[in-house]
């Protein structure tokens, strides 16, 4: 066991760090260009293999880049479009799959898994959108609920339940029948609400294999949810320090607050808390390449145990700051609406308890795998 | 970054999981799972079969019985030493007084102590607590004033554990009354066979004898049982506190009460059935296994982490020992709960005489354990101290109370 960052690491870390640092100083530029940004830095690629035109990274990788992505709130589709759609489209092969995947590779397209429906809460492996065969391909009807990133000029990856199974349709933008509503979510990203009534898909656009595609999404997702408590991490990690700030400097009473010790084991439970998230996450990341059932309760274990941290760590910051902390224009208030988005997406822990204990709980996923030292390479950080 | 164990390491767990169960009697090992109290000799037989495959003091100088393995075996040695249920090598001996000893001790002071430390020839208990210096331990009052080649030492010990099955006491001790508290306090070494040393049990809540009250009147200790310099006992005693932190997080023990609670709340088939399909049982053990998951890596993260200033202890382990006893008090409860009324009747605090376990069946020493599990949070440093250490060492916050 080794948790140091090896000198490829560091310098991962180190470059993701200014990026992400930039962009978020720089809130008026465009997208787009942010975008690019990713794509210089070879983050597009990271997660795939080399022969699809990726980097190899692994998902301690994706854990150095969201937790700077979490630290300085971004809000590039990275996660939509990379580590979900990216990677289903990744592990779906198949010529439309490996087309589309070399779009988002080049940076000229993006992509949006649909997972939640309404009335569906956290269950996408049997969605309410149905798919009937047509004589040219296939008709889509149903509705999807708060897509991340979704907006006019995304390709979305539609799952929809047919007789053979669970299918997934690449929906290209402005395709007729979708229409799309988007929102702005709390953490000043954007998500829609889609509705899909009769459209018609080309044979050609349904990738995977009805067989196999449920047990695809649920690795998508399992990465995704890894991806999300390392973000999750990222921005507690910030707003401990804001709040710790803030508490060295606020005076009141002739002292700086920092020093009632009611408030300094406020703190300290803020720390502990942040640091058993880490570990847990840590545990769940080792476990990516244990056998399907274990590596889910693994990660159901972590984002469970992020959530609680979520909360308890966002709403004691706001509490520390007092009326401060209400304020939009001062930083903690958004990071703890980013936290309640991340514990929203993908499943609180309650549902998150449930499936940990439908698998026989953390004691059946004790086997651990060793895995040999992986081998990368990737471009030189600019 | 290595976040799985290496092959290298599964394998050292795999040899010392085979040595521990093929080594130390079955007898033992209930009795540990089942946290009865152990007789003097089932924890001296214990710790010298630990001792014979290096197991007893790994953390030690190799010159002095140490092994030169890495922070990160050493702790899957005490997860399988706790989660086996085997004995513990006794803290007092293999973690305080014989590092201490050879850090700072005479080469005669050496020879003397560390092989029989090491092999439990010769129990050691603590004396640092007074009644009036508890969390404010520099506050001790006990005093050892030279005269000649002896120093005379007057007053009182207390929360000393397992003094009554102790051969020495290493005592912080006042030798010199200085501006700073920390100045002025000595290590000394005593025979607890000296005359004058009066030892008392003080009863407690758990049922069963393991503290006690020691007095000192009028005790004659010569000069060479002295540890290091005369004044200097606070820097040793802070010394201590950076040393050995693979047991800190009690991982292997909560492991070894989390799975015995799935046992108990799931073996149970009586009219109200097994306890463990009752969603908000289940759901607290849940809870439980995830802390504890979490804390395991943490406790890895601790020991692996390269930065470690050297001597001082790394503020992080304050976490450790929060966390560690929280989920200690957590299974215990679940323990209890899983037992529910049966723990009433069941022996508990009806001590016969000559019994080594005082009394304690498997089912009262549940109720016992629930009761003792308190004191993982006050002992070591209280759960506040390590809050005020977060604060002030990780979080730099400042120093008003």
């Amino acid at each position: 066991m080794n948790f140091d960052l090896s000198e490829e690491q560091q310098m991962l870390a180190d470059a993701v760090g200014k990026l992400f640092e930039a962009h978020a100083r720089d809130v008026d530029v465009d997208p787009g260009l942010k975008w690019i940004g990713y794509l210089e830095l070879g983050l597009l690629g990271r997660p795939f293999a080399e022969e699809q035109g990726g980097f190899g990274g692994g998902q301690e990788d994706i854990m150095l880049v969201m937790e700077a992505y979490g630290r300085t709130l971004g809000t590039a589709p990275y996660l939509q479009s990379v580590l979900m759609a990216g990677r289903l489209l990744a592990l779906a092969g198949g010529t439309a799959a490996t087309e589309a995947l070399s779009g988002l590779l080049d940076g000229s397209q993006k992509y949006a898994l649909c997972l939640f429906e309404p009335d569906s809460r956290y269950r996408w492996d049997k969605p309410m959108t149905k798919a009937e065969r047509s004589d040219t391909g296939w008709t889509l009807s149903g509705e999807k609920c708060a897509v991340l990133n979704a907006d006019a000029e995304t390709t979305l990856i539609c799952p929809a339940t047919t007789p053979e199974g669970l299918r997934l349709f690449l929906i290209p933008p402005g395709t007729s029948g979708v229409s799309l509503r988007e929102r702005p979510t709390p953490d000043g990203r954007v998500a829609a609400d889609i509705v899909l009534d009769g459209v018609e898909i080309p044979e050609t656009a349904a990738i995977g294999d009805p067989a196999d595609n449920g047990e695809l999404v649920v690795e998508v997702v399992d990465g995704a949810i890894l991806a999300c408590c390392s973000e999750a991490i990222g921005a507690m990690e910030k707003l401990l320090a804001l709040t710790v700030e803030y508490l060295g400097t606020r005076n009141q009473f002739g002292t700086a607050i920092g020093s009632f010790q009611v408030l300094q084991h406020r703190a300290a439970d803020m720390l502990i808390a942040l640091e058993q998230a880490r570990s847990i996450t840590i545990h769940a990341i080792s476990m990516m390449d244990a056998p399907p059932a274990q590596r889910h309760i693994a990660v159901a274990a972590a984002k469970a145990l992020a959530n609680r941290t979520s909360r308890f760590v966002g709403s004691q910051a706001i509490q520390l700051h007092g009326g401060m902390g209400l304020a939009s224009e001062y930083p903690a208030g958004r990071y703890f609406q980013r936290l309640t988005v991340l514990e929203t997406l993908f499943g609180d822990s309650n549902h998150h308890l449930t499936e940990m204990e439908k698998g026989g709980g953390l004691a059946a996923a004790l086997i651990r795998p060793n895995r040999p030292n992986r081998v990368r390479s990737c471009p030189a950080p600019a | 970054m290595e976040l799985a164990f290496s092959e290298d390491e599964s394998r050292f767990r795999a040899e010392v999981r085979e040595y521990l169960l093929s080594n130390v009697p079955e007898n033992i090992r209930q009795a540990v799972y089942e946290e009865r109290p152990l007789p003097r000799e089932w924890q001296v037989e214990s710790q010298q079969v630990l001792n014979r495959a290096g197991y007893a003091v790994p953390h030690w100088p190799v010159e002095w019985g140490g092994r030169d393995w890495s922070a990160v075996k050493r702790a899957i040695l005490v997860q399988e030493i706790d989660q086996n249920s085997i004995p513990r090598p006794l803290p007092f001996n293999t973690a305080l007084v014989g590092p201490v000893v050879a850090a700072f001790g005479t080469e005669e002071q050496k020879h003397r102590f560390l092989g029989p430390v090491a092999n439990l020839d010769i129990w050691f208990c603590q004396g640092f607590s007074e009644p009036n210096a508890g969390s404010d331990l520099a506050s001790l009052k006990t005093s050892a004033v030279r005269e000649g080649d002896q120093y005379r030492v007057n007053g009182q010990k207390i929360w000393t554990t397992a003094a009554h099955k102790a051969d020495w006491i290493f005592c912080l001790v006042r030798t010199a009354q200085c501006e700073r508290k920390q100045q002025g306090i000595s290590f000394l070494l005593i025979d607890l066979a000296t005359p004058g040393i009066t030892i008392r049990p003080i009863p407690t809540i758990d049922g069963f004898h393991h503290v006690n009250e020691v007095y000192f009147d009028d005790v004659l200790v010569p000069n060479e049982n002295l540890v290091g310099e005369e004044g200097r006992g606070w820097d040793y005693a802070k010394y201590l506190l950076g040393q050995e932190r693979t047991a800190l997080g009690n991982i292997g023990f909560s492991q070894r009460r989390l799975d015995r609670v799935r046992a108990l709340a799931g073996e149970r088939s009586g009219e109200a059935g097994p306890l463990i399909d009752d969603p908000a049982f289940r759901r607290r053990l849940s809870w439980s296994e995830i802390e504890l998951k979490a804390l395991e890596i943490t406790q890895m993260r601790v020991v692996a982490s390269a930065g470690n200033p050297a001597g001082g202890a790394d503020p992080k382990t304050s976490i450790l020992k929060i966390k560690g006893s929280e989920i200690l008090q957590d299974a215990a409860e679940l323990l209890l709960d899983a037992l529910g009324p049966e723990a009433l009747t069941a022996g508990f605090g009806n001590p016969l005489p000559n019994d080594d376990s005082q009394g304690l069946d498997a089912h009262s020493s549940i109720l016992s354990a629930y009761f003792t599990s308190r004191k993982y949070s006050i002992f070591g440093g209280s759960n506040e101290i390590q809050r005020n250490i977060l604060a002030k060492a990780v979080l730099g916050l400042g120093s008003k109370r």
